[in-house]
């Protein structure tokens, strides 16, 4: 067995054995389906002034859509208080060597911190995706937007759990790791709308920003320049952590 | 014919800023023998061991583990390498059963194989009572044995045991010293301990770290000049 799946194994447990996964998972599962209620009720509200267009939004639009895009905006400050515990946990109780005493490398252990990191975040993600699904009961839904969503939705919670091992790998505390990655998460949320601010429309910022590569997720569109960035992201991330945890090595 | 050399260190040094930790150190320990590395507290014997077990890199020399070098071929390297730091590396969510598993997987080893492997582990550590009890819930005796487990888990030729009693009752102590002879045989140990009559009671023979170098081993059959040479170097440390 390859040390990263091992140790992607153990995060998984640690991270399901811990009171604080399963408040977040039924937290963030009941604020969903309130979301998903404040959707419906909008929704029977605004679907008649659009009953008689052909090409007006749907339930797709009106509900899911907007569903996601919340829970996106939600993931930057639920996924740090998942991940914070990650390297900088394993540090705190004297762990860190065993791994490095086992012969696997940074790259290794960052990879398997990310695997295992993500356990949560993907059931939680698998819960509040049923949500929307269940209109399909009673309802047409645009299936392709809602995948489309759902991907950009994944993709996003990749690149904060990995922001949240990095992170992880530099803190001294898995509180500054947690903060540090909100703050961070919070920047990238928000600076395309600084830049905006500002008048800048079309600059590095606003490419850089999260939502600007979201956004085509929600309108159901999968463009490959927006699955490369979240992907870069995650790569930057986990690169970055790695090189921290061979330095951790160095310094003993 | 005399034993393999399982651990063979030449020229070792490492510096902590401006500070020579280990400089010039040079150390055989062959098969079948357990060496205790006796210093006082700073000597710099836990900086020694995680060297020799990979964990920290020297800045200069060359450590081979049973003929494989470990700057070269470190993970091949590793894997013949067990090793038990100071305090126990346990994760406290995990059981007894489920952190050893952990330790054999990480190790390579495959799920029938790991299975065989902690049974036989905790068989060994005689740990059956406590297979099933979470490690935050160990005492510091049973937690010092499973780090001894983790350590053996994968049946390395080389064991390096950081302080392995500090902590314990006299009782445990004893106890560890029995698990010591058992899993001597075949293998090479490297002890470090600030108590010469830990050493003794553990050891074959023993070399004092002082200053940085590592005198020459003396049989711990010799008590009165390992001692006074102990003494010796104490005292110089403390003048």
């Amino acid at each position: 067995m390859s040390p990263w799946l091992a140790i992607a194994q153990r995060e998984w447990r640690a991270t399901f054995a811990s009171p604080l996964a399963w408040t977040v998972l039924a937290a963030i599962s009941a604020l969903g389906a309130w979301l998903l209620l404040l959707g419906i009720e909008s929704y029977v509200a605004l679907a008649p002034r659009y009953a008689d267009r052909p090409d007006g939004p749907g339930v797709t639009d009106l509900v899911v859509a907007p569903m996601l895009a919340n829970l996106a905006a939600l993931m930057v400050f639920v996924v740090p208080l998942l991940t914070m515990r990650a390297i900088v946990g394993e540090r705190r109780d004297g762990t860190l060597p065993l791994l490095f005493a086992a012969g696997a490398s940074g790259s290794q252990i960052a990879f398997g911190k990310f695997v295992g990191a993500l356990g949560v975040p993907l059931v939680l993600l698998a819960i509040l995706l049923a949500m929307p699904l269940s209109l399909a009961v009673g309802t047409d839904l645009d299936l392709g937007k809602v995948a489309a969503g759902a991907l950009g939705l994944l993709l996003l919670t990749c690149a904060l759990t990995a922001l949240g091992v990095l992170c992880s790998a530099y803190a001294q505390h898995p509180a500054s790791a947690a903060l540090a990655a909100m703050a961070a998460g919070l920047i990238g949320w928000i600076a395309d709308a600084a830049a905006r601010e500002r008048g800048i429309t079309e600059g590095l910022l606003n490419w850089l920003a999260l939502p600007t590569h979201l956004t085509a997720f929600m309108r159901g569109v999968v463009a490959s320049v927006d699955v490369v960035y979240f992907m870069l992201l995650v790569v930057l991330c986990l690169g970055l952590a790695a090189m921290r945890l061979a330095r951790l090595r160095e310094l003993g | 014919m005399p034993n393999e050399v399982l651990i063979h260190a030449s020229g070792v040094a490492r510096r902590h800023a401006a500070h020579l930790v280990v400089h010039d150190l040079a150390l055989d320990v062959p098969a079948g023998m357990a060496l205790g590395l006796l210093g006082i507290n700073g000597a710099g014997k836990s900086t020694l061991l995680r060297m020799l077990a990979g964990v920290l890199a020297p800045d200069a020399g060359r450590i081979t583990i049973a003929g494989v070098d470990l700057h070269e071929e470190p993970r091949a390297a590793r894997r013949l390498i067990g090793w038990l730091p100071e305090r126990a590396p346990l994760y406290p969510e995990l059981n007894v059963v489920e952190v050893l598993t952990f330790a054999a997987r990480l190790r390579g080893l495959a799920r029938g194989a790991a299975q065989q492997a902690v049974a036989r582990a905790i068989e060994r550590c005689d740990l059956g009572e406590v297979r099933q009890r979470l490690c935050a819930n160990l005492s510091r005796g049973f937690a010092q044995r499973v780090g001894l487990a983790q350590a053996i888990v994968h049946e390395p030729p080389v064991l390096l045991l950081d302080e392995p009693t500090a902590g314990l009752d006299p009782l445990q102590a004893q106890r560890f010293h029995g698990l010591l002879a058992e899993l001597k045989p075949g293998r090479a140990i490297v002890l470090s301990s600030h108590q010469l009559a830990e050493v003794q009671a553990s050891c074959d023979s023993a070399a004092i770290l002082h200053a940085g170098t590592l005198d020459a081993p003396l049989a711990v059959g010799d008590g009165a000049a390992l001692r006074a040479r102990f003494m010796a170097r104490v005292l110089d440390r403390a003048a």
